[in-house]
């Protein structure tokens, strides 16, 4: 899958594109893995261009935030649409990430 | 050269050939091909080191006592490494003019190196197998050309017999693999109880399950027993991502939702308990969404908790039907200490309630569409009535002909209790 990754000031910004299921899911938990490995500890992951998320998609999440929180880190995820969303809400993921509505706010909570 | 060698190199690579034609093991191998290089190259003695991708190093056993160990070390390093790492062939008259050479082993051995002849084993392929290494000479001199084209002969001879063991371990290993996750899918599958009818001296209810494995083991799974005379409770549960982790994440789950059931306990204690259990030392994120009902056998209440998992259905005896609420609650192992909500709901005598994991509302066509909640919807209407046997039987097969030929990614699993009061 076609995961970009930037850097603005402090904060390390990832873009996945498609989809984070199982098939693709590794990958993703891959190149967060690496950006932590590079030192970075203040994470913004725009879903702006994804469109779908398995559970093995939110474990790779709920993975990176418990590591970031115990290291003092933090993860914060931005630009869900309405279908990501609701996958969050169902599983009763909302309330422990913190979410914002688009990039710039998510490098501000960061 | 005199034909006298000649015939003698021509006979000592027949002989090489027919020794490593029959072996299959690289364990066995490995000495046979060096017994037969030290022979023919009428060398002192010999060693080969493997080429292992993975890690960009080699690697040889060698005696240690009585047994033997394994060392490593990167490509680049001494004269072997060096020539793994340039492809060429070093033919060196005495090791301590070349600064290659490490000194370390002759010490420790007691052993004075002076000529050596190294060279890479190159596969058809052009890659590389390993590097073989001949070390002293009998004569006292150094190797000379007919050595290196013999010794080039012996190591195109021996990089095919390992490649051939490498590849013929690997498949075993791979199989081996597949043998053993085979088993952990039947394992699991065996978790699940699959005597129906269930309660064959129970006519105030009726309940069936069902699952369709995908493929590769997953962490879907269902599980109901009677609490107690009155009360009978049903759980379905999702284990995020797949595989051996899912699987074992799975017995767990479901080992320690049994193991919080306690008569008279509300589902919303049953899980905040296995939570609890779930989240200690959790540290890949691994969860586990569930949905718990209790069925209170005598009235028809349904006492419900609903853990991160998909909303059940709520059907009626005509086939009307509705997602039940939900409650408060998160997938098990997410994360300690975390508060669980309850609702209650009651079934009339017909009514039911269909449990599903997202297999079901996400599978997909070969066009990439879902099944959807639509059409699960439009499905329980139709069945109206039947028993759930047939419904949850029907169900599947339903999802079954609108997947088509299009690969099952996700188990598929459905559990349906009715209320016949």
């Amino acid at each position: 899958m076609e995961i970009r990754d930037k850097k603005e000031g402090e904060v390390a910004i990832i873009e996945p594109v498609g989809r984070i299921d199982t098939n693709t899911s590794g990958e993703f938990e891959d190149k967060i893995v690496e950006v932590m490995d590079r030192g970075e500890t203040r994470f913004v992951v725009d879903l702006k261009e994804i469109d779908y998320i398995s559970s093995a998609g939110l474990r790779v999440f709920l993975m990176a935030a418990k590591k970031l929180k115990s290291s003092g880190g933090s993860f914060v995820l931005c630009s869900m649409s309405d279908h990501i969303k609701e996958v969050f809400d169902i599983s009763g993921f909302t309330p422990i990430f913190t979410i914002t509505p688009d990039q710039a706010s998510g490098a501000e909570a960061a | 050269m005199s034909e006298n060698r000649q015939v003698r190199n021509l006979n000592a690579l027949l002989d090489v050939a027919k020794a490593l034609g029959g072996e299959m093991q690289l364990d066995n191998l490995l000495p046979i091909i060096l017994q037969k290089t030290t022979e023919v190259m009428d060398a002192d003695r010999s060693s080969l080191f493997i080429y292992d991708d993975t890690t960009n190093e080699l690697w040889s056993k060698v005696a240690e006592g009585m047994g033997e160990k394994e060392i490593r070390f990167p490509v680049g390093i001494g004269i072997a490494g060096d020539v793994a790492k340039t492809l060429k062939t070093a033919n060196i008259p005495d090791a301590y003019e070349d600064d290659r050479f490490n000194p370390a082993f002759d010490k420790k051995s007691n052993y004075r190196t002076k000529s050596v002849l190294c060279m890479p084993m190159i596969n058809n392929d052009g890659s590389l197998v390993g590097v073989v290494q001949v070390l002293n000479k009998m004569d006292g001199g150094a190797f000379d050309d007919q050595d290196e084209n013999l010794l080039e002969a012996l190591s195109v001879q021996a990089a095919v017999a390992i490649q051939r063991a490498q590849l013929l371990e690997a498949f075993v290993e791979k199989q081996r693999i597949q043998e053993s996750l085979k088993l952990a899918a039947d394992i699991q599958m065996g978790m699940l109880p699959k005597n129906f009818p269930a309660f064959p001296e129970r006519d105030d209810f009726d309940l069936f399950a069902s699952i369709i494995p995908a493929k590769e083991v997953g962490g879907d799974f269902y599980d109901f027993f009677l609490i107690d005379e009155d009360h009978l409770c049903f759980v379905i549960g999702d284990v995020s991502g797949k595989g051996v982790p899912a699987a074992l994440f799975m017995a767990v789950t479901k080992t320690h939702v049994a193991a919080s059931t306690i008569p008279g306990v509300e589902p919303s204690d049953i899980l905040f308990r296995a939570n609890n259990e779930l989240s200690k030392d959790n540290d890949q994120g691994m969860f586990c969404t569930i949905f718990y009902g209790i069925l209170n056998t005598k009235t028809g209440e349904v006492h419900y908790s609903n853990g991160g998992h998909n909303p059940p259905y709520i059907v009626r005896e005509d086939g009307t039907n509705e997602q039940v609420e939900g409650t408060m609650g998160i997938a098990l192992g997410v994360m300690d200490e975390m508060d669980f909500g309850v609702n209650a709901i009651t079934l009339k005598k017909g009514d039911s309630m269909y449990l599903y994991t997202d297999g079901v509302n996400e599978a997909m066509d070969i066009g990439g569409n879902e099944y959807s909640y639509e059409r699960l919807e439009e499905f329980l209407t139709s069945t109206a009535g039947q028993k759930t046997t047939d419904i949850v039987a029907g169900s599947l097969s339903d999802i079954e002909v609108f997947v088509g030929n299009a690969e099952q990614s996700d188990d598929i699993t459905v559990l349906m209790v009715k209320y016949t009061g």
